[in-house]
């Protein structure tokens, strides 16, 4: 009972975790880029987000980028790397 | 070993397109510095031609531009080069630098920190980097996809130059860094994604064997 219920909690936010990040790329992605990431020809912002949505490699490794900048501005990491330039 | 570079420079898609044309900046600081050369470029990015010119130039830095995996870098039309296991045993010794995503990961291990002459810089995540659409036909025009290609050109450079490979990877990063501050403060729409993708490159790349290496 108390792993389905943890499982439960961590899929949510793996969820929740998904909605951020596909809210993230369609507020800040403008129409001319392109997003090139492994051996993929480069991506539309709607073909980046349909990544995700799936949860195939690349929208592990786009889930991945936005989640480890996300705690780099949360630790101040980001702070220092501009201060320190 | 003679000190000289072999550079792969593969074109059949836009990624490779990009880093292929972005590499002009290496190749000039390799004639700058009468460094001596060999492009292999387009269908020369084999795992033949690339084993046959290794073995007769016997070149100290080796670059190359491809797609990889943990374990390989890729040339031409996705032919594997070099891969950690079957032909890495080519690189022992020699200074490489992997534009290619991932490579770090199993194949930059081959080069252990007290034991090799030579090291390897790459990166461990896929190598990510945005570009505008408007400029396919022009990469060099593409000032989006300059703020990825033209910092991690510094690597190589920097090493041409002469300096070490730790002074060369730190090189490296802190020019991708400096475009991260410009993003950061420039603060338009797409300002928080390139400087994401930034932040991806340059926390990943890595340095494995002698970081006191030079070509």
């Amino acid at each position: 009972m108390r792993d389905n219920y943890e499982y439960d909690e961590k899929s949510e936010v793996a969820e929740k975790m998904k909605e951020l990040v596909l809210a993230r790329i369609d507020a800040q992605t403008t129409s001319n880029l392109r997003l090139f990431i492994g051996s993929h020809k480069g991506m539309t912002k709607e073909e980046i987000m349909a990544h995700v949505r799936r949860g195939d490699e690349i929208g592990k490794n786009i889930i991945r980028m936005h989640i480890n900048f996300m705690k780099a501005v949360v630790s101040g990491e980001v702070t220092d790397v501009v201060k320190s330039i | 070993m003679k000190k000289g570079l072999i550079i792969t420079l593969p074109k059949w898609d836009n990624v490779t397109e990009y880093l292929s044309h972005f590499s002009w900046q290496i190749l000039s600081a390799a004639e700058e510095n009468n460094i001596p050369y060999k492009k292999l470029e387009e269908t020369e990015a084999s795992k033949k031609s690339f084993e046959k010119t290794i073995n007769k130039l016997n070149y100290s830095f080796i670059v190359f531009n491809g797609h990889g995996s943990p374990n390989s870098i890729k040339g031409h039309k996705d032919e594997v080069i070099i891969e950690a296991g079957n032909n890495g045993y080519l690189i022992n010794d020699r200074i490489v630098y992997a534009r290619a995503c991932e490579a770090g990961a199993v194949l930059g291990r081959i080069f252990k920190e007290n034991t090799s002459r030579g090291c390897f810089i790459g990166y461990e995540f896929p190598f990510v980097f945005w570009a505008d659409k408007t400029w396919d036909s022009v990469p060099l025009k593409d000032e989006t996809a300059k703020k990825f290609l033209e910092p991690s050109n510094m690597v190589a450079i920097s090493l041409l130059k002469g300096h070490t490979a730790e002074e060369a990877h730190q090189n490296g990063i802190m020019h991708m860094k400096k475009n991260f501050k410009k993003e950061i403060l420039r603060g338009t729409k797409d300002s928080f994604q390139i400087a994401e993708a930034l932040w991806n490159n340059f926390t990943g790349q890595v340095l494995f064997g002698n970081s006191q290496a030079v070509i």
